[in-house]
């Protein structure tokens, strides 16, 4: 089952209410923002709705909150050769 | 004419603000690249629902009405129909929040 992957680039502030109303429904509320959708059509037509403020990939799964925090968190520059007794 | 108390626009009228007849060469850029990333999404959406074998009427009203940014004019890109302007065009940055919404298509013949 593969996924939408779909980021706020863009914000709705001053946009219609419509507009807004379609990014609560996919669960953008804050600008880089990134929530993942079942493709199907339903959310297709949401994502047309929104598409000059959001970018999309399509991805096989979908990622929890941690491995999307992993993703952010830069490498940490030292790697352990081998582990002091303590 | 000269010095401190000059009558210009700003001066007598207040708040005078200016908004260039056209694009700069960098906004175009960017628009450009905005058009590209619709284009994007759009790709992306098709061609994951066509893997699944499902169509959207939206979806395909969208592929046959809109020219991509590499069919559309650089006068469509950057300018757009105004029956009330000195023939017919306006800069494109006229249209509120211009850089969140599309308009691609004009009046045929203008």
């Amino acid at each position: 089952m593969s996924f939408f992957r779909i980021q706020l680039q863009r914000s709705a502030i001053g946009l219609p209410k419509r507009t807004r109303g379609v990014l609560m429904a996919l669960g953008l509320r804050k600008r880089s923002q990134t929530v993942f959708h079942p493709v199907e059509a339903q959310f297709a037509g949401m994502i047309l709705k929104v598409k000059e403020l959001v970018s999309v990939q399509e991805v096989d799964r979908a990622l929890d909150s941690k491995e999307l925090r992993a993703e952010r968190s830069p490498e940490p520059g030292f790697f352990i050769e081998k582990a002091v007794p303590r | 004419m000269f010095g401190a108390f000059r009558a210009t626009n700003a001066l007598s009228g207040g708040l005078l603000w200016k908004t260039p007849w056209r694009l700069s060469k960098f906004q175009k850029a960017r628009q450009r690249e905005r058009l590209r990333g619709v284009d994007a999404v759009v790709a992306t959406l098709d061609k994951a629902l066509a893997k699944k074998g499902e169509t959207l009427k939206a979806l395909e009203v969208w592929k046959d009405t809109m020219p991509t940014e590499a069919e559309m004019l650089p006068k469509d890109k950057y300018t757009m129909f105004d029956r009330k302007e000195k023939r017919y065009r306006k800069g494109i940055h006229k249209l509120p929040k211009w850089t969140r919404v599309s308009q691609r298509l004009n009046p045929p013949g203008y």
